[in-house]
Parts: structure tokens; C-alpha cells; sequence
């Protein structure tokens, strides 16, 4: 009897230190599976590599806050990607849970998905700190967590993002370049910024900044905040009008619909505006390009749950990855807008228009998402 | 004479049976459903989950005995992660410093809430409401972003199994001496909730000032008139209850290994709390019900959430499953409070 239970002591011993042995990715040399698709961050990201698995997949998407038209749009885009031709074979069980802005009840999902023998979890995280336990026990059962939007400050795990910092740039580039072609090379800018103490509102502001510091002309800049929010920015966009009576361009974080409407409002002439991927925005750039709204919309884009969704099934078949996937930002400026195509007149303003990604081979439309509904899952 | 005591004793306490008779039907069909049920990973990860709401809905007892509600709450125990994040790591003796520097703070603020309700006179809600501010205010000098460098090796152990504990620490032959086999599979969450609410509540409902505070919940002139010590009790009420969110965020910081002054957590902490307390069956109104019993409503609460991981429930319409679910559950608690024509009823 004792001989049977020191037996079984060292086997389990063995089995657990072989087990840690294989336990999570591998550190591998790049490229990566798709690199149109899955872009390394920078030049610096390591290739990380799973053992692969058979299909099809079950996967777990474990959402934090719910409550605004992005996390629901979201949620609907992870549903009708699911039903994607390309992946519905691969995909065996798709499971969505909220949890709201609640750490351990995200940790505990996680955890709880890992002992239910799910593949891969995909997460907005609630916090960018605080996951080292689940991604501990994620490594020893092989499953691919794959922290999207708010990602953690971590380089264990495969992370999708777009780049703020670059968004940030490529707002105030174009509003240069508007600008330089009516022949204004100084004046007065407004900038409306996100929610306080979020990382996307610092890095998408530094990189508005970057690029009219370096430009050398005369720019005053000034900031107001607007949460990312509709009313909100529409609000201090007014104030900040009647305050300072005229800006040479707009750039908005966010809330862009309402950013526009103050204009209007307020009867202040037509200037380029950079804002984000609201339908209602796009409208309104749509209608008043001629006039003087040349516009540049780039969105944070709720598909990218679709391409993690993709990047977890590809890690999965033992392709390798990049560590951190930049996925391409999505832009539209105001000569590129097409009613059906990149808008659309007959969705509400608040819907998030960019859901498209080529290279990826995401192509759900705007309709199709909003099609989505309770009835049809399960 | 002894049928008659264990008769009186389910009677008064009918809420809290009611309520654990609901939590194990719960958990044990939730068990039953899961892949993995009955298993020690299972119970280690849902009394993770569980363990800092636990002892928030103790926090959140006491104010609601005297009648009151404590709205700081989930913000004391932010205020508490984030130190903890600061001080809970380097050696042994730093460690230790460092958790009773945690409780001590949430302790302090505890009673802070108590004189300003005692010697202020104003009312608990609106006191707490203002203080809770101040805790979320403090927490975000503390810790201006997420973060921090809890100790690694505490965090794995005190957030498994017994067995795992003893391996980390090296006690009892790393988990395998034979006195401690039956209680390896214990989560030790679940052991350190258990060992607050044994070690601190029961032995403090039973002094004079424990059982003022059922005095005011139930009626305060009469309790004045008897001469209860009525301020000490308030005070304490408060005190004990920012021990308990201290021990929350205490927790938390082990468990996340960091600290993170989020306002929208501390916010949706609070409101867990109460319902916690509420399903419990503890009376809003005060006077009826106590800590262990708030456990078991935080058990209930987090259990209603785990069936939506093993059941196929579109995401968009969990929310209002879970409102209605709690609706129902709460239900069974009032019942019986609506169905008396005297409060003093419940105690007979």
C-alpha cells in the first residue's frame, strides 16, 4: 500500500513536471502564419508558438463593461463571425459572457473556462494588471488567451490592437495636409480627448501632438474632454466655441457625431475635422464635404474580436504568431465614402461603421452585424 | 425544552436557512452541470471569485443592522488594494507589515465613517456617500495607474488549494503529511473568509456593544433608554466594517497580484454588497440578520453568474436574467418580513 502510494506520488510528480515542461507557447523565430493580416507591433516582437490542436474549437469571448453601443456591436460581430463560412467548421462552441468592470468575476470566467476545457479565451480586460494567475494556469492547459482592445502590460500572451499612437498621428497629418492646401500654416486647433487616465486617450494624444510640434508652424492647441461620448463632446465643443468664437480644424477622439452637430449649431463655418468611425460622423462628412467638412475617420474597431477570434484559431492550428498584432487601422477619408459601402444612411449615428478588414479576410457588413440578434444563436 | 430551542432557533433564523438551502441547491446542480464538477479547480476558482465580495457583504452588515447603509464600501477596499499593492511584497516580516498596514487603513477609515455619523449626526448614507469619494480620491494618489508587485509566491498560495499552500511555503512535507490529507483539497479563500467571520464576527456579536447594534437596528429609543452604550456601537459598527472591506481589498490584492483604483469596480462593489446582504436575509430596515448570513447571500450572488458560463444564454440578455433571477431570490427572504404585523414577531 505505501509502496502503491509512493508510486503514484512520483508518477504524478513526473506527469506534473513534464506537463510544466510542454506548458504554454514557445518562444519562436519569426515570421508568423498570415503576416498580412496578423502585423508584428514593431520589429522587437517575439513569435510565440502552440502545440497545435485538432478543430474545431470551443471559444470563449469573456467581455468586461457592457452598456455602450461598442461593446454591444462587439458582442454582435463575434456572433456573426461565428457564423462565417470561413471559420464555422473550426469553431465547435462559441461562448459570450459579460462580466462588468468586476476583476475577480473576469478572472474567475476565465479560470472557469479553462476548467471547462475551452481552447481559447478571448478578453477585453478590465485591467491591464492582475492576470498572471490565469495565464499561469492557461499555459499549463494549453489554452490561448487573447487579450484584445484594452490589452495587458504583458508580453506572455498573443494581444491584438490597432495603434493609437499611430492613429493619433495619422489624424493630424491629414488635417495638415488639409490645412497646407488652403494655405494655413498656423492657427488655432481644437482637440477633443477621451476618457481621463485611459491609455488609447494618452497615446492617441501624444500623437496628435507629435506631429504639429514637429511641423515647426505656429498651432495652438486646445484641449477639451469629451469621454469619447456623443453628447458629452457635443457639449464642449459648443462651449469651446463660444469661447474661442473660431478654430482652423477640429480633431476628436471620439463622439465625432455630436463634435460635428455643435458646428452646425453653432453656425461655425465648415474646417476639416479627424474623428472617429461613428456612422452618423460619416454621414455628416458625406453630406457636407463640399462644403468645407473634409473629413478623415478612423476607428477602434469593435471587429477586432473578429480578428482575434481568427488569430486564437491560427494559434491553435500551431501556426506561430506575433506576440503583439497590430492590425492595420482602418481609414476612410471624406473622398472615399460610399453609401452601402463604408456608411450607411439607414443605420443609426451611434453604429460603428468599420468592421472590415481585407487582408484578414473579415468582411461582415455593417447590415449583417446589426442583423444579429437573440433569436438566431444557440 | 431542547426540541424547543433548535425550533426557535430555525424560526428566528428562517432567512438564513431559506438562503443556504438555496445556495447549495444552486451549487450543487451547478456542480452536476459543469464538466469538471466537484473537483478541486473548480472550488478553488469560485471561492476566488467569491472571496472578496464575501467579505464585502460582511462589511456591508454591519451598517445595515443599525438601520443604515454604508455606501463606501467598495471604495475602502479600492483604497485598500491600492496600498496593499504598495506595501505587500519583499521579505517575510515587510509582508506581514504590509497586510496589517492594509487592514490597519481600512480599519482607520472604518471608524473615521463611524465618528462622522456619531458626532457629525449625519445620516449614515449621505456620510458614507462623501467618505466614499475620499477613499477612491485617496486610492488614485496611491495608485495614479493599475499596478503594482504583490509578493508571487503569496499570491499562488493563498489563492489554491491547502495542498498548494503547504507545496509553496514548504509545510507539512510540501502538502503530503498524512495529518493534513483531509483537508488539502480545502481552497484556502474559502478557509480565510471562514476564519474572519469565526475569528471576528461571531465573538463581537456576542459582547454588549454586538448586540447594541441589534438594539438600534430594532429600536433605538428603547435601546437608548436602556442605557446601551449607543455611540460606542455605531462607532464600532462602522470600524468593524472597514476591517472587513479592508480584508476585501486586501484579497483582492493578493489575487491580482496589483492594485487598481477603479471607480466603476468600487461603485458596482457597493451595490453588490447590498445585495448580498439583502439576499442573505438581512433586514434593510435593520435589527434582523448578520455577517454569516450575508456569506451565504454573497455565495448566492456569485453562483447565479456562474450559470452563464455552462449554460447557453444569449450575452445580451444576461443581464436581465440575472435582475430577474435576484428579483426571485430576494423575494423569498421578504416574504415572511411582509407576512408580520410586528417586528418583534421575528424574534419569537
Amino acid at each position: 500500500m505505501r509502496h502503491l502510494l509512493k508510486c503514484t506520488t512520483a508518477f504524478t510528480a513526473l506527469a506534473m513536471s513534464a506537463q510544466l515542461a510542454l506548458a504554454g507557447p514557445e518562444i519562436v523565430a519569426g515570421p508568423g502564419a498570415n503576416p498580412e493580416c496578423f502585423a508584428p507591433w514593431s520589429d522587437d516582437t517575439t513569435y510565440l508558438q502552440w502545440e497545435a490542436k485538432e478543430a474545431p474549437y470551443k471559444i470563449a469571448v469573456v467581455n468586461g463593461f457592457v452598456g455602450n453601443t461598442w461593446r454591444i456591436q462587439m458582442i454582435k460581430t463575434a456572433k456573426a463571425f461565428a457564423e462565417d463560412p470561413a471559420i464555422k467548421d473550426k469553431i465547435e462552441t462559441l461562448k459570450v459572457v459579460s462580466t462588468g468592470t468586476d476583476a475577480p468575476a473576469q478572472l474567475g470566467a476565465i479560470e472557469d473556462f479553462i476548467n471547462q476545457g475551452f481552447d481559447a479565451i478571448i478578453t477585453i480586460a478590465v485591467s491591464p494588471d492582475g492576470f498572471d494567475r490565469v495565464i499561469r494556469l492557461a499555459d499549463k492547459n494549453d489554452v490561448v488567451i487573447v487579450p484584445f482592445d484594452n490589452v495587458l502590460d504583458t508580453d506572455k500572451v498573443m494581444q491584438v490592437n490597432e495603434d493609437q499612437l499611430e492613429m493619433g498621428r495619422t489624424w493630424a497629418k491629414f488635417v495638415l495636409d488639409q490645412l497646407k492646401a488652403e494655405g494655413t500654416t498656423s492657427g488655432k486647433l481644437l482637440e477633443i480627448r477621451g476618457l481621463p487616465g485611459n491609455s488609447v486617450d494618452r497615446d492617441r494624444s501624444i500623437g496628435i501632438h507629435e506631429v504639429f510640434d514637429a511641423d515647426g508652424g505656429d498651432w495652438e492647441i486646445v484641449q477639451v474632454v469629451g469621454n469619447w461620448d456623443d453628447g458629452t463632446a457635443q457639449k464642449v465643443t459648443a462651449d469651446a466655441i463660444a469661447v474661442h468664437d473660431k478654430f482652423d480644424a477640429i480633431l476628436a477622439q471620439g463622439g465625432t457625431t455630436g463634435v460635428v452637430q455643435a458646428m452646425m449649431d453653432t453656425g461655425h463655418p465648415m474646417v476639416p475635422v479627424a474623428g472617429e468611425s461613428e456612422n452618423g460622423f460619416r454621414k455628416l462628412v458625406a453630406k457636407h464635404a463640399d462644403e468645407g467638412l473634409k473629413g478623415i475617420s478612423i476607428g477602434q474597431s469593435p471587429g477586432l474580436v473578429a480578428i482575434a477570434m481568427k488569430a486564437a484559431i491560427s494559434a491553435l492550428e500551431g501556426n506561430a504568431m506575433p506576440q503583439l498584432i497590430s492590425v492595420p487601422l482602418p481609414i476612410a477619408t471624406y473622398d472615399e465614402l460610399e453609401d452601402g459601402t463604408n456608411y450607411w444612411s439607414d443605420l443609426p449615428d451611434n453604429f460603428f461603421t468599420v468592421n472590415e478588414f481585407p487582408p484578414c479576410g473579415v468582411n461582415i457588413s455593417g447590415p449583417a452585424i446589426m442583423s444579429q440578434d437573440e433569436s438566431d444563436v444557440n | 425544552m431542547h426540541k424547543s430551542t433548535l425550533k426557535r432557533y430555525f424560526s428566528q433564523n428562517l432567512g438564513v436557512v431559506t438562503a443556504s438551502l438555496l445556495l447549495i441547491a444552486l451549487y450543487v446542480t451547478y456542480n452536476f452541470m459543469h464538466p469538471r464538477g466537484f473537483s478541486t479547480a473548480v472550488a478553488v476558482q469560485n471561492t476566488n471569485e467569491a472571496a472578496a465580495i464575501a467579505f464585502l457583504a460582511m462589511a456591508q452588515t454591519l451598517p445595515v443592522l443599525l438601520g443604515g447603509l454604508d455606501l463606501s464600501v467598495g471604495a475602502v477596499m479600492t483604497l485598500s488594494n491600492c496600498v496593499a499593492s504598495v506595501l505587500v511584497n519583499g521579505t517575510p516580516g515587510e509582508i506581514v507589515f504590509g497586510m496589517l498596514a492594509t487592514l490597519a487603513t481600512g480599519t482607520a477609515f472604518g471608524a473615521l465613517n463611524g465618528c462622522i455619523v456619531v458626532y457629525g449626526r449625519i445620516q449614515p448614507i449621505i456620510a458614507t456617500l462623501a467618505t466614499g469619494a475620499i477613499a477612491i480620491g485617496l486610492a488614485l494618489i496611491v495608485r495614479p495607474k493599475p499596478g503594482g508587485d504583490v509578493d508571487g509566491d503569496l499570491g499562488w498560495a493563498l489563492t489554491n488549494s491547502v495542498w498548494d499552500f503547504a507545496d509553496t511555503y514548504e509545510l507539512a512535507d510540501g502538502g503530503d503529511a498524512w495529518w493534513l490529507q483531509p483537508f488539502v483539497d480545502i481552497p484556502v479563500p474559502f478557509l480565510l473568509v471562514v476564519l474572519v467571520a469565526v475569528c471576528v464576527w461571531v465573538p463581537f456579536k456576542r459582547t454588549v456593544t454586538g448586540r447594541t447594534v441589534y438594539a438600534i437596528g430594532s429600536a433605538e429609543g428603547a435601546a437608548f433608554m436602556s442605557g446601551l452604550p449607543i455611540d460606542r456601537a455605531r462607532i464600532a459598527a462602522f470600524t468593524l466594517g472597514g476591517f472587513f472591506a479592508s480584508c476585501g481589498g486586501l484579497y483582492l490584492a493578493i489575487q491580482t497580484s496589483s492594485g487598481n483604483a477603479d471607480l466603476q469596480q468600487a461603485g458596482a462593489y457597493t451595490l453588490n454588497s447590498i445585495a448580498a446582504v439583502v439576499l442573505g436575509g438581512t433586514s434593510l430596515l435593520g435589527g434582523v440578520g448578520g455577517a454569516i448570513a450575508s456569506l451565504v447571500g454573497a455565495g448566492i450572488l456569485r453562483v447565479i453568474s456562474f450559470y452563464f458560463r455552462i449554460l447557453d444564454i444569449d450575452p445580451l440578455l444576461q443581464p436581465l436574467i440575472e435582475g430577474m433571477v435576484l428579483l426571485v431570490a430576494v423575494s423569498f427572504g421578504a416574504i415572511r418580513t411582509i407576512r408580520v404585523k410586528n417586528k418583534l414577531d421575528l424574534f419569537r
